[in-house]
């Protein structure tokens, strides 16, 4: 199908790109890569009046280190570049992991990196990344700008708490401390297709070999990602055990999420699958963190 | 050009109670709105088979009742494809809803909703619409309840097979037009144009000799163009507008509205002494035709035909095995099915070869050494040639070739069964410990043509520079049939393949040639092709003999010593005379003629291509994922005309197979909307998820065909999805009773295992 019919404003700086963005107010919507906006569009669940195109501000697209050792990614770069770049293969290795499970490379190469956290997709990777690493999300808008914990971000499948004259603008990912290990685990039914389940668990030691902090975030197994409480309260302070993760994993299927059934797999799979994924995230994360991470 | 577009129901099962197309026929651009009001009323099947349908007539271009989400409601013609769409959504229908059924077993039930009420209805043999009976089988063969008191065990068990979609690249596309004559020219993408024109005729009321059909250039089919699906439509709008009309089916028309796999429910009974003799081997098969019994009777067939032949039993009962294939073919509120490469056999293969693996189990045996006791033998009779012809008198036929031993043998080396069967250290040979080896095979037997039935003819026409005209009614539909049998006249008339100009599937200008089914061009087309060239060959002899006779520089020549090479006629002594001489003197010098000959074949036999299956995987036993690794099909389909062509044949087939082993699946929901209606969600497998392939050629020589073929087509199809499963047992012990073998039923598998 095509879409309906809408108007097109293409901005060459952040400025003008929010002037419009106030103008239009709810008639309006950021284009980024376009790679679920558009499709959306076709199908006609997406009616726009209004797109506001970020691709002419050169401004929004960048990998820049910070002070603290962390990333401030801006929000139109690319996924593939985000893939590619050597200060985030260095700093933050599960990045690169879990782009590779992103579509396919051509969608990678359009997509951006806040437009996917911006589409807050239950089934989609960055977002739950994002919450999983703790990220600090700007927020702009004509009459100034917030910052926003990537957990606050997202309440909803596909709702996130912008209002229609903001643009994300920026992604902070603060630093890992020493001894953490990070990772993600997947399944989905084909290469390429949305994950049935997956399971990102970034779990930090202390000197002693304690677990000092641990995130763990499901995907697809519930509206939004879910971050789990369970996993801190059972590890936190706990030298790592098989049985403990099998505890974790036990208290996550029976008390944390919810998955649904649908046409990639029914509910009892995917809780299985969580079941099982939980217990292998961990135990690498922190065969990682005890490597140094 | 016009743009056809079709009005599909959005409900299961309905009466038309009214229906209004003023707005629609009053949208500026709209050239045409046809309903049922304004169609004669001819029953038909739109199975592309021979005369007489070998099924029910349950069928009209459009009807007052629409018996699935997707069937026909009303055509419409307008100037751009927007404005048709427009003009369906225009189209104001009330439905009187009824009641539907979507689980086939509950089709027969006492006071289930007739789905064909229709008065016009033909029943076919046993078809029984009262009780929403498309077709029955009932097949016996020696005396089962004998075999079955002669077992020491009898092992019974039930399996599923789903409906699956043939995923063709290009879609349906019809266009139709008259011409300056006043006929009615069709150009589609189909594999039977003479069925097309034949089946048409009258329900488009026009005499035959009125309707000339034309398949150009196609891309694929794998069955689902043995149908008359859309030509009809075009039709009727031309002669509605008296313009040239296209239809072009989308993506999602070809998931709701076309044919795919008879999906079914399997019981096996097999009664087998210890020492693994097969005593007796009954099936029951259950299969869900959908709302139309298009190929509903043969296809089912196929599946006790092709899957229940293959093991015979041994000793005594080689001679008398005792075998029973009975099948109900049932109506469902579904989308048709259909044709689909493989047609029936794939589902017969499925159950017959999961079931043996687990007779072998149950019995201790090795599971080759198992099958191959059981399975047919040169010179022994093929056991349902005496007992069933899709209807028509059965005749003997006796399998010739069988280099199944030979596949077995070379099949189990390339895929190093020796080192990897039942060894545990390669099982555990992963990098982790919840990942697990397993290696599983398949046997398969399948068919060449239909005996007795499927003719092709073809033609070959000399011209002054010793090219050649071949004209052939065979339907390449990106098989390279083309390639093919100008490669057997080639070879016939000693000429390069470039010396042809070949023309094939226009029923004006080729002969007859029944299509592109059965796993039968390059056996029928190719005989029927072959010997038109063998005709012309001798007439290039006696008129070579004639000129060199002529020309009295040397001894008198008689034809039968001529010997065609390189576009020369040589005689025994050195002499030659070109093509091109030839060409020039048949035509312009002396006792002119044209040079042509016309043949046709039909086959007294099918005989059987063999194969072996094998399949290497690696699988998840905590998330039931599996992956497979390498397949290996090692077939024996006679001699190999075209390597690079018969290998793409079984590449591919492997291909199509595997997504019936683990992924591809046509559901519906509770008001039997279908599920998938894209290559999103149905996932068919790409290039680069594929696993290593090998294609084993085993040739023998079928001494029926010239150049001692048998098909390659179809039998690909048939062993991945078993195989696969039997790897899966291997692996972990999980056994599947029903396909695809996706993660969740994987893992369900597991869970029982370990009840167990
Ligand atoms: C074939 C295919 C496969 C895919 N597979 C996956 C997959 O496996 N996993 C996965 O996670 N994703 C997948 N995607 C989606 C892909 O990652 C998208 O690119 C991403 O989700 C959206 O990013 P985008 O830049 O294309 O955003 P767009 O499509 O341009 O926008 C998405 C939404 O976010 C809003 N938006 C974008 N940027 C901003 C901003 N700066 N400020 C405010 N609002 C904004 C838009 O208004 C829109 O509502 C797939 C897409 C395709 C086409």
């Amino acid at each position: 199908m095509k879409p309906i019919q809408f108007d097109y404003y293409a901005p060459t700086s952040v400025d003008e790109g929010l002037d419009k963005l106030t103008e239009l107010g709810y008639d309006g919507k950021v284009l980024a890569g376009g790679q679920s906006l558009i499709a959306a569009m076709n199908f006609r669940m997406a009616r726009p009046a209004a797109l506001v195109d970020l691709n002419r501000i050169p401004e929004l697209a960048y990998i820049k280190p910070t002070d603290d050792g962390g990333l401030a990614i801006g929000t139109m770069t690319r996924v593939r570049r985000v893939e590619q770049d050597a200060e985030v293969a260095k700093r933050f290795p599960l990045l690169r992991e879990v782009a590779q499970f992103i579509g396919h490379a051509q969608v990678r190469t359009r997509g951006t990196f806040g437009g996917a956290i911006a589409h807050a997709d239950p089934a989609g990777q960055l977002p739950a990344i994002s919450m999983a690493m703790n990220a600090n999300l700007l927020v702009c808008s004509k009459t100034g700008e917030r910052w926003v914990n990537a957990t606050d971000f997202i309440f909803g499948p596909f709702m996130t708490v912008l209002e229609p004259q903001e643009m994300l603008a920026e992604v902070v990912l603060p630093p890992n401390p020493p001894r953490t290990g990070s990772v993600y685990k997947q399944v989905s039914r084909q290469k390429g297709g949305y994950a049935q389940a997956a399971v990102i668990a970034i779990m930090t030691l202390d000197e002693a070999g304690a677990c000092q902090n641990v995130r763990l975030v499901m995907m697809s197994v519930g509206e939004t990602p879910i971050v789990s409480e369970k996993a801190v309260e059972i590890l936190v302070g706990q030298k790592p055990s098989e049985q403990a993760f099998k505890a974790v994993a036990e208290a996550v299927v029976t008390g944390e999420i919810d998955p649904a059934t649908d046409l990639h797999a029914t509910a009892d799979y995917r809780r299985q699958l969580v079941r099982v994924l939980v217990v292998r995230a961990l135990t690498e994360a922190c065969e990682r963190a005890s490597k140094g991470g | 050009m016009l743009i056809a577009k079709v009005l599909h129901s959005p409900v299961a099962h309905a009466r038309i109670k009214n229906i209004d197309v003023s707005k629609a026929k009053s949208l500026p651009g709209v050239a045409a709105v046809l309903t049922y009001k304004d169609l004669p009323r001819v029953v038909y099947a739109t199975a592309g088979q021979s005369d007489p349908m070998p099924g029910p007539l349950d069928t009209f271009s459009l009807d007052n009742k629409v018996r699935f989400v997707g069937d026909r409601v009303a055509f419409v013609a307008a100037e751009t494809e927007e404005i048709a769409n427009q003009a369906l959504k225009l189209i104001n229908v009330e439905y009187e809803e009824l009641p539907f059924i979507i689980d086939p077993r509950s089709s027969m039930s006492d006071g289930a909703v007739k789905i064909h009420d229709e008065p016009e209805y033909v029943v076919h043999d046993l078809s029984d619409p009262n009780k929403n009976v498309a077709a029955a089988i009932r097949i016996d063969i020696g005396d089962l309840d004998n075999g079955f008191s002669e077992a020491d065990q009898i092992i019974e068990a039930e399996y599923k097979v789903p409906k699956v979609h043939q995923a063709h690249i290009e879609p349906h596309v019809s266009i139709s037009y008259w011409d300056e004559n006043d006929r009615l020219v069709i150009r589609t993408s189909t594999q039977v144009p003479f069925h097309v024109r034949r089946i048409l005729a009258p329900v488009l009321g026009l005499p035959m000799k009125r309707i000339r059909v034309i398949k150009p250039r196609i891309g694929g089919g794998f069955g689902s163009k043995q149908e008359v699906l859309i030509e009809d439509v075009v039709a009727h709008l031309t002669i509605a507008t008296k313009r040239p009309v296209r239809y072009e089916y989308t993506r999602e028309e070809e998931f709701i509205a076309a044919r795919s796999r008879h999906p079914m429910i399997i019981k096996l009974k097999t009664g087998v002494k210890n020492d693994g003799t097969i005593t007796a081997n009954e099936m029951y098969a259950l299969s869900d035709t959908g709302a139309y019994g298009c190929h509903a009777l043969t296809v089912t067939g196929n599946t006790g035909h092709k899957a229940m032949a293959l093991y015979t039993g041994d000793g005594k009962y080689r001679k008398a095995p005792n075998i029973r294939f009975y099948a109900d073919i049932v109506y469902t509120n579904t989308p048709p099915s259909g044709a689909y490469r493989g047609y029936g056999a794939p589902q017969g293969f499925w159950a017959v070869e999961r079931h043996m693996e687990t007779i072998a189990a149950k019995l201790g045996m090795d599971p080759i050494q198992f099958r191959l006791k059981n399975c047919l033998r040169a010179g022994e009779i093929h056991p349902f040639s005496i007992a069933w012809s899709e209807g028509r008198e059965p005749k003997p036929e006796y399998i010739q070739t069988i280099g199944i031993e030979q596949c077995v043998h070379q099949g189990k080396s390339a895929i190093g069964w020796d080192q990897k069967y039942g060894k545990q250290e390669w099982r555990d040979s992963t990098d982790k410990p919840y990942l697990k080896r397993g290696i599983g095979m398949a046997l398969m037997m399948h068919g060449t043509a239909i005996a007795y039935l499927d003719m092709g003819g073809a033609s070959i026409k000399m011209n002054e520079d010793g090219s050649f005209n071949l004209l052939v009614g065979a339907t390449d539909l990106g098989t390279g049939s083309d390639t093919v049998l100008t490669q057997m006249a080639a070879e016939v008339l000693g000429v390069p393949v470039d010396d042809f100009i070949v023309y094939s599937s226009d029923t004006d200008f080729t002969p007859f040639d029944k299509g592109a089914y059965a796993s039968s061009t390059t056996y029928i087309s190719g005989a029927a092709t072959t010997h038109a060239a063998a005709k012309v060959a001798e007439r290039i002899r006696v008129r070579a003999a004639m000129i060199l006779n002529d020309r009295t520089d040397g001894a008198p020549v008689k034809p039968d010593e001529i010997i065609l090479k390189d576009r020369r006629a040589h005689a025994s002594d050195g002499r030659a005379v070109t093509y091109s001489e030839i060409g020039h003197h048949s035509l312009h010098h002396k006792d002119q003629e044209q040079i042509m000959a016309v043949a046709s074949y039909v086959s007294p036999v099918s005989p059987p291509p063999f194969a072996a299956q094998f399949a290497e995987i690696v699988m998840d036993i905590e998330t039931g994922q599996v992956k497979v690794e390498k397949l290996v099909m090692a077939v024996d389909a006679g001699r190999i005309v075209n390597p690079v062509t018969a290998s793409g044949q079984i590449e591919g087939g492997m291909t199509q197979a595997l997504g019936y082993a683990v992924c591809e699946e046509m559901t519906y929901d509770d008001k039997g909307a279908p599920v998938e209606r894209d290559l999103v969600d149905y996932h068919i497998f790409r290039a680069d998820e594929m696993p290593e392939l090998e294609t084993i050629f085993v040739e023998t020589f079928e001494s029926s065909h010239p150049f001692g073929v048998k098909a390659v087509a179809e039998i690909p199809l048939d062993g991945v999805a078993p195989a696969v499963a039997n790897a899966i047992y291997n692996a972990s012990g999980a056994m599947l009773y029903e396909n695809p073998a996706t993660p969740d039923r994987v893992w369900k598998a597991l869970q029982k295992q370990k009840i167990n």
